[in-house]
């Protein structure tokens, strides 16, 4: 490993530990509903909620309230260079599929924007695989008035 | 029957060195197979599952989305510009039906 390498999963590693700190489930977030969240989980990355570190390196923009649970703008943006990530994950907490999207950005920058339909009001995460195989997440919360699924 | 398929960048002629959005917009109706039609039945699944974005035949970015996408879907990208080429979108759903959408990058 060159120092450069180094240097840069040293720092991954110290921001992981400095966030582990956090409980996560303190964010106490609308609509979450962390069984059904962890079947898409184990399901798609092969790990579970307890892996993933919650960072604020990733950006994930919902609206607080959506009137339509069928045409949820969804966005997110994450602040590492390109290759260092390897996929970007969105779960929604409360739908019969929870796994929104896989994006793997490629030669993209790290950014994903759609529209996914809700079920209910729920909690949306961003799970973001690093190259080192690290599982970063951020969440969001939008209330649904009518759901989009069903 | 091929899926009608937008592509448009934002802005429209980037600087070079400069990020901008490539935005595709599919006509479809993502049909997530949860939903039930006027007679109660359950309205069979059908999405796209699979978005390629190529620039110049390079395979440049890979989208997989599941069924709680919304009907006549978007999906948003972003690219830093470098050189003037032309970005092909590549879209097909869970019954094989394909679209195809292709924009030109021009640089400001």
């Amino acid at each position: 490993m060159n120092r450069r390498a180094f240097l840069r999963t040293t720092g991954v590693a110290l921001g992981a530990v400095a966030l582990a700190g956090l409980p996560v489930r303190a964010q106490g977030l609308e609509g979450e509903d962390l069984a059904n969240l962890e079947k898409a989980l184990q399901a798609v990355l092969g790990k579970g909620f307890k892996d993933l570190t919650p960072s604020n390196l990733i950006k994930l923009t919902m609206p607080a309230i959506a009137e339509s649970g069928a045409n949820v703008p969804a966005e997110v943006e994450v602040n590492l260079p390109s290759n260092q990530v390897k996929a970007i994950h969105l779960f929604a907490d409360k739908n019969p599929t929870p796994h929104l999207v896989a994006f793997m950005p490629m030669k993209a920058l790290p950014y994903y924007a759609t529209r996914v339909r809700l079920a209910e009001t729920s909690a949306v995460r961003a799970v973001v695989e690093t190259a080192d195989g690290k599982l970063l997440l951020a969440s969001a919360s939008t209330r649904v008035t009518v759901g989009g699924c069903g | 029957m091929p899926i009608r398929t937008i592509v448009r960048l934002t802005p429209a002629k980037p600087k070079a060195g400069e990020n901008f959005k490539l935005q595709v917009v599919a006509q479809h109706p993502n049909e997530p197979g949860t939903r039930k039609d006027a007679e109660g039945k359950l309205i069979p699944a059908k999405y796209i599952n699979l978005v390629e974005v190529y620039f110049e035949g390079e395979k440049v970015a890979e989208a997989r989305p599941g069924p709680s996408t919304s009907a006549n879907p978007l999906y948003g990208f972003m690219f830093k510009a470098e050189k003037v080429g032309t970005f092909t979108v590549k879209l097909k759903d869970t019954d094989g039906d394909t679209g195809e959408g292709t924009v030109k990058l021009e640089l400001a």
